[in-house]
């Protein structure tokens, strides 16, 4: 397989770059695509991070230190929370994982020439840049969206939230939502179609699995989120009453439909992370995957699960004790597709020779700190439980270490594995590793914490608390800060990656990097596999 | 661009129209906020204009390559079928959306502000087996009619086919017709709470879908009287006829739920 | 080796209890202490068995984390490049898989079973001595007694700057709710504009206030803590001031107590008459969460 993929790579003829605005704009390349999606990812990282550290400021001692100007500053506060939230999962994880890593990997793993749909894939990347740019606005017009990232009506009907602000916030998740439908048929089409010869599903890369049921829950979980904007759009401006108690609507339809989304939204923000992660712990133990089958497997029951506990979000607005029963009992069960993935993972490096670079150390530490965030998600999942936490900073500590550490470990570990493939550039090992120490600490100083804050009783989306929260509160603020700063160095490492980085060898993790992308020069020409190669007969790609 | 390639995929060339398409998605966005709040529909229109403009530039590039005789190979078409197959799932998930607010609304067993009486008290919901009735008609027919267009296009008989498609047309057109009468006739207005929101949102989001489906259709119309068909490769009727489809399989859920039994009592 | 893991989940419940507990808050006051790392002290039947389950859902956790972290170690100790040069190439074990989704399980229905005990527990509304009913607004809390006196009170918080010596900032309102201790308070909770959130760690209550629905709850404040206050907060994101509607309820005896609603009716007669939903609520009989007739009242 080597011979075939290297062989054609020498005499490729497909590096005629089109112009600065072709290449760019109206691109129908999968790396490019891909390379944009990234740095939009990057951008709305800084906007979301600044906010959240703001929040983290204000947040550090008890009192208003910086929002001192009564109500307009304490919708401030909600605006930027929610903003925060949106930037977070929308615009910054999900255009990484699955615009970034999926665009640029999907194809090379599988030998594919490109996506399927070029054209659809770069109306997907415009359209979450419209999006973003809708979202950005929304926090500028009128009072802005201070409704939390849940925006439950009837807070953010029209009465309470008047102007134009919650309009754009629709509106951007509209573009959003469409983008991501979009880019969802393009991988599933890619990967069920486009396949090289011989590469059965069955021996496809776990990040190509991982894309691949995370586009299924994309596809089958936005569109209702887009039929529950629209009704909060109609509502807002048009009289209808789908949320409006007095008309005889129902505001708790919109947790149901929001969180029917939501909750399969939280897998796909975590999927493409285990399937990167898998990627990583191979390659860096020299060793296959273990337990291949059960860890694709895996990822498909979470999907499928995914859509059946949405309601452990509504514990406490009133459910019958049947239903909540029925929830508690269904969320639980995820917990055993996990631990199987964990569990392989854990299989997969014992036996082997580790090499701890970047990469690795990311992908060691996402495997212990979601353990972390799952097992608080365990507590929460019971509702008897869930009185004394819905709504409190427990929970914010547990999704904040299943995606502000785990997503975004996994990210990092994308990005240091394959930045050499992506840029031709390797980049430094040392500063790496300090990134990954500082943001190591950082966060777990950051968010440790929230669990104490919120078993006291803190509840989440308040700028102000009573003064018994103080201390655990400026420790999570100092950890704030640490995140901060190993986020500027990660900025300088990918500066001085470009500027300086050293020539990223075709290989440079060696013998256990086995996946297509790697029998490909770094960077990776402009077009690759012209010349599909041959993968029958040969063991999965791990 | 490149010269050698083995693969039978299509490897497209770069494009404006996603660019453009997402501007003027994005410039219709504000546009339509400001017409929400009180400023005119005029921008709100232009740019749809420009948008609708640029989805058919696009889609005339398809077509010229669906034409050019290699970029559209087995596979390719394989994978534009796949494409719309989900794109249809993803729509009957948007409908999902609007059946759970309608039995929401509907069924006390599941939701505790579900009105006691469906339909709700004060409405006189349109008679079950009379416009109603009539517009599930025709659209079963129209699912005939495209069927057969399809049998003919098997054949390689595209004048019948033609036939075939310009019948289901004119049923989709009498349908929106119909429905347009409906709307005229009903006692309740779209204001009038949440037996209105459902119906109005389901069918209207339904009737936007029909009249979009007779747009593709008219389209692959001409198309037919162009020859663009053969028996082995015409993706872009299948497209249009499977939507074609779907808008009536959702009608059918319509009409069993909201018309008949959520009908007048 | 059961034995052994009982005792020891046992004593971690036994350090983490009384760790918690050295944290109580001020006498007289039930709210939480500074670097306060456990729950507030439980003060409702429900509220003791959710704290032991937590306890128990602790220690659980815990020990799988550990489990898991005892592995990581040992793999980066054992199985690294230098110690490791040449690595194995199994990829397949059949018995451990079936183990590690088998256990899991195991694990999980454990959890299940107390867990589902409590949730019903907490669900079944005994025979009620009283009812309270709670209306959220933008941004106090209405209070209603419809058995004693039928009398109705705003709640709202002061402001820091009128605080006296020694009242929390943030939790202290101008009128408590008073409440009797060891009597079985059915609590209707509805809300005028959005939705919030009525929310007593200690009594384990947290429950939305939903305009157009009525929720019901029940809670039992235990004797010793006659005299006390308790504390909470406004749980549901409702707008600028949501983190400024704090709860507390002033527990007393129930002499006290009725010596207070004779007192309260004369307090409170002259106060603007009750909102209209509450007047709905009154008809309300043993239901969970109902339809409100008039809706509309609710604006
Ligand atoms: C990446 C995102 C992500 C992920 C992966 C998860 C994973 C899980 N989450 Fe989380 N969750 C969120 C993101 C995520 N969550 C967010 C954003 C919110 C808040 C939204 C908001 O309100 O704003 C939230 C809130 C939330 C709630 C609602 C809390 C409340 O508001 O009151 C609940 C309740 O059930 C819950 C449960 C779970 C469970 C059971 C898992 C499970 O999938 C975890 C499974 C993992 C493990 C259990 C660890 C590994 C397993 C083993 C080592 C095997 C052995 C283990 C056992 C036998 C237990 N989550
Ligand atoms: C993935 C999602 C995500 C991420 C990464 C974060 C990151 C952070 N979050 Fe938050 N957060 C949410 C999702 C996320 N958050 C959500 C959904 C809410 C709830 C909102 C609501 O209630 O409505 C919330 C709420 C929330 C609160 C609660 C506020 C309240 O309830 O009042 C707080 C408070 O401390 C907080 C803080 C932080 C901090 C300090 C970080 C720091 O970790 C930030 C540090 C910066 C980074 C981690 C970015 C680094 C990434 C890059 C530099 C990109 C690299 C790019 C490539 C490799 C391609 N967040
Ligand atoms: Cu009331 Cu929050
Ligand atoms: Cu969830």
């Amino acid at each position: 397989m080597a011979n075939a993929a290297d062989a054609h790579a020498h005499d490729d003829h497909g590096d005629h770059y089109p112009g600065f605005f072709s290449r760019w704009f109206c691109s129908t390349n999968h790396k490019d695509i891909g390379t944009v999606y990234m740095f939009v990812s990057m951008f709305a990282a800084l906007v979301g991070g600044g906010m959240s550290w703001f929040m983290r400021l204000e947040l550090a001692e008890p009192g208003l230190q910086y929002l001192t100007g009564g109500a307009p500053d304490m919708q401030f506060y909600n605006v930027l929370l929610t903003a925060h939230g949106f930037l977070m999962v929308f615009f910054v994880v999900m255009p990484a994982l699955i615009g970034g890593f999926g665009n640029w990997f999907v194809p090379l793993m599988i030998g594919a020439p490109d996506m399927a749909f070029p054209r659809m894939n770069n109306i997907s990347l415009w359209l979450l840049i419209a999006g973003l740019a809708l979202l950005l606005i929304s926090a500028f017009v009128g009072s802005g969206v201070g409704t939390g990232w849940t925006v439950y009506p009837p807070l953010s009907s029209s009465i309470y939230h008047p102007g134009a602000a919650v309009d754009f916030g629709i509106l951007s998740l509209h573009l959003a939502g469409a983008s991501s439908i979009l880019g969802a048929i393009n991988f599933i089409v890619t990967i069920f179609n486009m396949r090289a010869p011989g590469m059965t599903l069955h021996k496809m890369p776990l990040f190509v699995w991982s894309i691949l049921v995370t586009a299924f829950l994309l596809l089958l979980a936005l569109p209702v989120l887009a039929g529950a904007l629209t009704m909060l759009l109609t509502d807002r401006n048009f009289g209808t009453a789908f949320f409006d108690p007095a008309a005889g609507g129902d505001p708790v339809l919109w947790q149901h439909l929001f969180w029917f989304f939501g909750h399969p939204e939280v897998y796909i923000i975590i999927l493409p992370a285990f399937g990167l992660i898998s990627q990583i712990v191979s390659t860096f133990s020299k060793k296959p995957v273990f337990g291949y089958l059960g860890m694709a497997y895996a990822m498909v029951a979470i999907g499928v699960v995914g859509f059946v506990v949405w309601a452990h979000h509504m514990y406490t607005v009133g459910l019958d004790v049947d239903t909540r029963a029925y929830f508690t009992a269904a969320t639980l069960v995820i917990a055993v597709p996990t631990g199987v993935k964990i569990f392989s993972w854990l299989a997969t490096m014992w036996g082997g020779s580790i090499e701890f670079k970047t990469p690795m150390l990311y992908a060691f530490g996402f495997i212990f700190l979601f353990v972390m965030g799952g097992v608080t998600g365990v507590t929460l999942a019971n509702s008897s439980a869930d009185l004394v936490f819905h709504d409190t900073y427990f929970v914010v500590a547990h999704f904040h270490y299943v995606m502000a550490i785990a997503a975004i470990f996994a990210m990092f570990a994308g990005w240091y594995y394959w930045i050499g493939k992506m840029s031709g550039k390797q980049y430094n090992e040392t500063l790496g590793k300090i990134q990954f120490w500082m943001f190591f600490v950082g966060v777990n100083i950051l968010f440790f914490p929230q669990h104490f804050a919120g078993l006291a009783g803190m509840p989440r989306r308040i700028p102000d608390y009573p003064d018994a929260y103080a201390g655990w509160n400026y420790v999570s603020s100092v950890g704030a800060l640490i995140t901060a700063v190993g986020t500027m160095l990660f900025f300088w490492i990918l500066y001085r990656t470009y500027a300086a980085g050293t020539k990223a060898e075709q290989n440079p993790w060696g013998e256990g990097a086995t996946t297509l992308e790697w029998h490909v020069p770094s960077p990776a020409p402009f077009h690759t596999f012209e010349d599909q190669p041959d993968m029958s007969g040969k063991q999965p790609a791990e | 661009m490149s010269a050698v390639k083995s693969h039978p995929y299509h490897i497209v060339n770069p494009s404006p129209w996603p660019f453009l398409s997402s501007v003027f998605a994005f410039a219709m966005a504000i546009a339509a906020i400001m017409y929400m709040h009180g400023s005119t529909y005029v921008p709100m229109v232009g740019f749809l204009i420009a948008l609708i403009a640029c989805s058919i530039l696009w889609w005339r590039d398809v077509i010229i390559e669906a034409r050019n005789g290699h970029d559209h190979t087995d596979e390719v078409r394989h994978g534009l079928r796949m494409g719309m197959l989900l794109f249809i799932v993803s729509e009957v998930m948007f409908f999902f959306a609007f059946f759970w607010a309608y039995f929401n609304a509907a069924i006390p067993a599941i939701s505790f502000v579900a009105s006691p009486t469906w339909p709700p008290e004060g409405i006189v919901a349109l008679p079950t087996w009379d416009l109603p009735f009539l517009n599930t008609l025709i659209l079963l027919t129209s699912g005939v009619t495209v069927t057969y267009a399809h049998h003919a296009i098997r054949l390689g008989d595209n004048k019948r086919a033609a036939t075939g498609i310009l019948l289901t047309v004119i049923l989709g057109l009498l349908f929106t017709a119909c429905q347009a009468l409906e709307y005229s006739h009903a006692t309740f207005g779209f204001k009038d709470g949440i037996y209105s929101s459902t119906f109005y949102l389901a069918t209207g989001f339904h009737g936007f879908h029909v009249i979009v489906g007779t747009i593709f259709l008219t389209v692959c119309y001409f198309r037919t009287l162009k020859d663009h068909w053969t028996p082995e490769s015409h993706v872009g009727f299948e497209a249009a006829a499977w939507y074609w489809h779907f808008v009536d399989v959702v009608w059918l859920f319509l009409f069993t739920a909201i018309y008949w039994w959520g009908g007048p009592i | 080796m059961r034995n052994k893991f009982m005792t020891f989940g046992l004593a971690l419940i036994g350090a983490v209890v009384s760790f918690g507990s050295a944290f109580a808050g001020p006498a007289g006051e039930v709210r939480s202490a500074p670097w306060q790392m456990w729950l507030q002290e439980p003060a409702s039947p429900t509220a003791e068995r959710i704290v032991a389950f937590n306890a128990q859902l602790l220690v659980i956790e815990t020990l799988i984390v550990i489990f898991v972290l005892g592995l990581m170690a040992y793999i980066a100790v054992r199985f690294n490049a230098k110690r490791n040069p040449v690595p194995s190439k199994t990829t397949h074990h059949t018995m451990l898989e079936v183990v590690w989704t088998v256990v899991p399980i195991l694990i999980l229905v454990g959890i299940a079973v107390p867990s589902l005990k409590h949730l019903y527990f907490a669900d079944s509304i005994p025979e009620a001595d009283m009812t309270l009913k709670v209306t959220g607004n933008q941004w106090y809390w209405t209070y209603n007694y419809p058995d004693n006196g039928d009398f109705t009170f705003d709640s709202l918080m002061i402001p820091e700057d009128e605080l006296k010596a020694g009242q929390p900032r943030l939790l202290t309102v101008d009128n408590k709710v008073v409440l009797p201790v060891e009597t079985n308070i059915r609590l209707l909770l509805t809300s005028n504009d959005v939705n919030h959130n009525w929310a007593l760690p200690s009594l384990s209550v947290k429950l939305d206030t939903i305009p157009g629905r009525i929720n019901e709850t029940w809670t039992r404040i235990h004797e010793k803590y006659a005299g006390k206050t308790i504390y909470g907060m406004c749980s549901e994101l409702c707008g600028v001031n949501h983190g400024f509607m704090p709860i507390a309820i002033l527990a007393v005896s129930k002499e006290e107590f009725e010596a207070w609603t004779k007192q309260a009716q004369q307090t409170f007669a002259s106060d603007a008459p009750p909102v209209p939903m509450t007047r709905d609520i009154a008809a309300i009989d043993n239901v969970e969460t109902v339809r409100v007739a008039d809706a509309s009242a609710a604006r």
